[in-house]
């Protein structure tokens, strides 16, 4: 395990030292569309984030492959989609996730439709740890408990960032509430903030009752001992059960593939109507400039496809914790407007 | 009484116009504070300016008009064609490179009073070198992107 | 002490390295700590775990440090935190005790770092519980702590706060930011404007824009005048630095070290915050402060222990809580993420060699930036010689890197530098003051989130008071300080009059960072 990160780790740096020393000049090796620099960017601020290192990842193996100079830039979302818009000659490339078009479907400023907008690319992982939890000591056992205590008209207050991925599982609840125990909906309130201290914050104060997080950065809070003021517990992993049994078996931390599969669907139903389950996967794709040469969208493709068939990629990402989830851009693009769809019916449901 | 209290205290925040709830404290808060200044410090001090004992500041003073339009005009002229030129190399930030370049070596020479030879010759290798140095250490040694 | 065996040469070397890279970056006006830690962050795949941390923490101590450079001989504010120690910094620079300052604060700077540490080794994850008492509610009392501090530092309290609240009110500008819990909505703009200003104005280049390039139009407007003018730097002319300098100021340094290590602990309290926090603490319990703002050396003892001491404070949520502290620490944690280590909770008991790793490179960049730096400063301070008509092009330049590289890239961040620079020139010409301006700026968008979400979650303003012991306490220090401010507003003014009485002639002080004409 130790040995297989090392040599991984050993050849990744292996990339970044090589573009960094034979980086000199304008790469002119290249013979594809694809020419010069390539700037990456990301729907993210975060260079800590998941965002940022699943890019990373692919964008470098990205550059080995094509032979090109590509930089990836957290610029966030708005800026992010701007400097795409600007940029029609490839230079410019963006990779985000679900919250691209859920921004939008929440109808938040500064979000457009991309499937009219831009062209939609390749998906290449999927982040699998979107999650609900409640403190250790909660009376809610499971998340059907929290369903049946709103149905009986209990107020449950829900932490979230409002507007995109962090909220689409709150939709969800509420919609399989009003499904279950229609009128009783409202009792599951929003309680709006920001980051993810900012909702364990409010689980701390006693100001919510069920925040989102990640199984990343909250399952240490899972293994603290009851007393502690800290201490939380899953309750509901939105990913869908096949994607987390791709998982590495060791799960994360101290919490195995085994005991995370306990939060997932089947275990954990919440309701779409018609005997379907909700399930919400937070997938990575590019997105391009709507007038980029479509030769630059099968170059990449073809990228992908090799540095997939190595499959040396997918120890990488399995590594960090993603889902390696290659699909060619018009599959792609199909897939994620079905999803979108699916999603624009529960949020259309409950308003 | 306490009732009245707990009524006049308690607020309630509709979460679609939360945006405009602090800047609407922070325009009273400006509006009231502007008005005292002016009523304390500009018409007194506007009513000096109508004696003849103090100058509008800006317009009543002298200035080297120049340097400091020349300034001004140069940094316009820089930012904007940093990005017209960048935008013909893309992401090489060659941009930043040849307009800092001509940048550098244009202001200084407004800057300077005496023109020599030796000067010249100083600000020339400067506008040449410094440019050059921050390019290759921040776009090339730390892949930092420039225009 | 099975991690003493992973302490190398190379493990030294590259804290070492990584201290004097940050100095660099930190002293080059625009670049900072931030940057620093993101730009090499890339490198620690190299590195491996341990050597990589041992990089990016010495590249956060010293970028940190390296801020006070510009601050003290530019009157630019090479980090955002390092902003008051232009205050008094640029002053006795003026006054030709350039060297003197910055070994006043190197000295400062490393007792707050050495301070944090071992703050940060014996207590964190009791500190790491006391700091999610703080809730909304008590962080917005902190802030307005903080901005308390706009009342005295003011010559004239009430332009002052005219000044402070114009700041806040830049900093609303753009959308009620949804990463903080907002409404995503967009305010205090047209339309038109909303491709540039969705996201406002950031704060590196609004300060380097307000300090940097406002600095050299009036400079221009005077003509640049050639380097023989008696305003120029001389070095060494002035008094020599002593030790004997912090007699009498080891409360100060202990106290502002402690308020740093406090500020960088509450995540979410940004941390330029705590050199700000710690400026006032001083400045109203200090016996004499009457000289602060005109280059009194306890100023910089207050500003750069407590932004020092700020490294320590800022990795104790972020090793106990796997959240981070402040700007930097939000982007360390990539360095564990991208190794797959998992920070939170149990981060240190699961972990205890790369802690005892963490901890030694922390003491140690500290002790190397302190050598570096003390050595150097003789020649660092000459930077004043170079004639200003090479050095002035070379800052706006660096200023245009670093304003387009903060965000990773970013043009309107640029031309933020050429808005805020005309606007800094103009308020300096009608007389407003520039620090409780940018201070405003700085604190105004975490009071705003604070505040809104407080009466969000509460629905009363009694909440401010009844919420906690913490708060009533916090509310006691407010009281305080304004109540300082206006005794000493009260008290400098008879001063003024007395000597007014006295000497009919100027009694406009040469304190370099106020050009007030017409508000005396």
């Amino acid at each position: 395990m130790t040995v297989s990160k090392k040599t991984l780790a050993g050849l990744s740096s292996a990339v970044v030292m090589a573009s960094m020393t034979f980086g000199a000049g304008v790469a002119m090796a290249q013979d594809g569309p694809l020419r010069g620099n390539i700037r990456v960017v990301i729907g993210s601020t975060s260079t800590g984030g998941d965002t940022y290192q699943n890019s990373t990842i692919v964008v470098d193996k990205l550059a080995e492959q094509l032979d090109l100079n590509m930089k990836v830039d957290a610029v966030g979302a708005s800026s992010a989609f701007r400097t795409l818009d600007r940029d029609s000659r490839g230079n410019t490339l963006m990779i985000f996730h679900d919250q691209s078009y859920l921004g939008y479907l929440y109808g938040v400023e500064g979000y457009d439709n991309i499937f009219e907008k831009y062209t939609v690319g390749p998906t290449v992982a999927i982040n699998p740890g979107n999650a609900y939890l409640v403190p250790k000591n909660s009376p809610y056992e499971t998340l059907n408990d929290i369903i049946e205590a709103v149905g009986n008209g209990e107020e449950v207050r829900v932490a979230i960032q409002p507007g995109g991925v962090s909220e689409i599982g709150f939709s969800a609840l509420k919609n399989a509430i009003s499904i279950e125990h229609p009128g009783q909906e409202d009792n599951l309130v929003a309680v709006n903030t920001g980051s993810q201290s900012d909702k364990n914050q409010q689980l701390f104060d006693g100001q919510a009752d069920l925040i989102n997080g990640t199984v990343q950065a909250n399952e240490q809070y899972t293994r603290l001992p009851e007393d502690d003021q800290k201490a939380m517990r899953f309750v509901w992993l939105t990913a869908r059960q096949d994607t987390i049994e791709q998982a590495p078996e060791e799960g994360l931390g101290q919490t195995t593939r085994e005991q995370l599969l306990e939060y997932v669907e089947p275990n954990v139903h919440v309701t779409m109507g018609d005997d379907e389950t909700f399930t919400f996967d937070k997938e990575f794709f590019f997105l391009y400039n709507k007038d980029m040469d479509p030769a630059i969208v099968d170059q990449i493709d073809e990228a992908l496809t090799e540095i997939y068939a190595e499959g040396e990629i997918q120890e990488v990402q399995k590594n960090s914790f993603f889902i390696p989830n290659f699909k060619p851009s018009d599959e792609a693009s199909e897939y994620l407007q079905e999803k979108m769809s699916r999603y624009e019916e529960i949020i259309e449901n409950i308003q | 009484m306490e009732s009245g209290l707990s009524s006049l205290l308690s607020v309630s925040i509709d979460f679609e116009t939360s945006h405009l709830f602090f800047p609407r404290i922070i325009h009273w808060t400006l509006a009231g504070l502007f008005a005292v200044i002016l009523v304390t410090r500009v018409l007194p001090f506007l009513a000096a300016v109508t004696r003849g004992e103090r100058t509008l500041p800006i317009v009543g003073e002298r200035m080297d008009g120049l340097r400091f339009f020349g300034t001004l005009a140069l940094i316009v002229a820089y930012f904007y064609l940093m990005t017209v030129v960048g935008d013909i190399f893309p992401y090489t930030g060659y941009g930043f490179l040849f307009v800092s370049m001509a940048f550098v070596f244009l202001m200084s020479l407004m800057y300077m009073h005496e023109w020599t030879k030796k000067s010249v010759t100083i600000v020339v290798i400067n506008a040449v070198v410094a440019p050059s140095l921050a390019w290759y250490v921040l776009a090339k040694l730390f892949t930092i992107t420039l225009p | 002490m099975e991690f003493l065996s992973l302490l190398d040469i190379t493990f030294f070397l590259l804290a070492g390295f990584g201290a004097l890279v940050g100095i660099i970056f930190g002293a080059i006006p625009g670049m900072t700590a931030t940057m620093a830690v993101a730009v090499c962050l890339p490198l620690t795949y190299a590195l491996g775990l341990h050597h990589g941390l041992a990089l990016l923490l010495g590249l956060y101590v010293g970028g940190i440090s390296g801020g006070m450079v510009p601050a003290v001989l530019l009157n630019i504010p090479g980090t955002p935190s390092s902003i008051t120690t232009t205050f008094d910094g640029y002053p006795m620079a003026r006054k030709g005790e350039g060297e003197k300052a910055l070994k006043v604060c190197v000295i400062a700077s490393v007792v707050g770092g050495l301070v944090s540490a071992a703050v940060l080794f014996l207590f964190a994850p009791m500190l790491a519980d006391f700091s999610i008492k703080f809730s909304y509610v008590e962080k917005f009392l902190i802030i307005l702590l903080a901005l308390s501090v706009i009342a005295s530092l003011s010559s004239s309290m009430l332009i002052g706060i005219f000044s402070g609240v114009i700041g806040i009110w830049l900093s609303l500008i753009g959308d009620y930011s949804i990463s903080d819990g907002g409404n995503g909505k967009t305010r205090l703009m047209f339309d038109f404007m909303e491709p540039y200003l969705f996201e406002g104005f950031s704060l590196l280049p609004v300060l380097i824009g307000i300090f940097g390039i406002s600095t050299i139009l009036l400079e221009a407007e005077k003509g640049v005048k050639s380097d023989t003018a008696n305003e120029r730097i001389k070095i060494g002319k002035g008094s020599h630095f002593s030790l004997s300098i912090f007699k009498g100021r080891m409360t100060n340094l202990m106290r502002s070290s402690f308020i740093g290590t406090f500020v960088g602990m509450l995540p979410g309290v940004g941390g330029s915050a705590a050199s700000v926090l710690a400026y006032t603490q001083e400045k109203n319990l200090a016996r004499d402060s009457s000289e602060m703002g005109k280059g009194a050396p306890q100023g910089l003892i207050a500003s750069e222990s407590a932004n020092n001491a700020l490294t320590g404070g800022a990795l104790i949520p972020l090793l106990s809580l796997g959240i981070p502290g402040d700007s930097t620490t939000a982007v360390l944690i990539g360095a564990f993420t991208l190794q797959g280590i998992q920070v939170g909770p149990l981060f240190i008991p699961e972990n205890p060699e790369t802690w005892y790793v963490m901890m030694t490179a922390l003491v140690f960049a500290n002790i190397v930036m302190f050598f570096l730096m003390f050595y150097a400063i003789k020649h660092i301070a000459k930077v004043v010689m170079v004639p200003k008509h090479i050095l002035y092009p070379i800052i706006v330049m660096m200023c245009v890197v670093g304003a387009y590289a903060i965000n990773y890239g970013i043009m309107f961040d640029v031309w933020t530098l050429l808005i805020f620079g005309i606007l800094g020139y103009l308020v300096q010409k009608v007389g407003l003051e520039v620090a409780p301006l940018i201070i405003g700026f700085i604190l105004g968008s975490q009071a705003e989130i604070y505040f809104v979400k407080s009466l969000e979650s509460f629905g009363t303003f009694s909440i401010f008071f009844t919420k906690s012991p913490i708060a009533v306490v916090l509310w006691l220090l407010i009281l305080a300080s304004v109540i300082f401010s206006i005794v000493m507003g009260f008290k400098s003014r008879a001063r003024e009059k007395m000597e007014l009485t006295q000497i009919s002639g100027s009694t406009q002080t040469d304190s370099g960072k106020r050009h007030d004409t017409n508000s005396r």
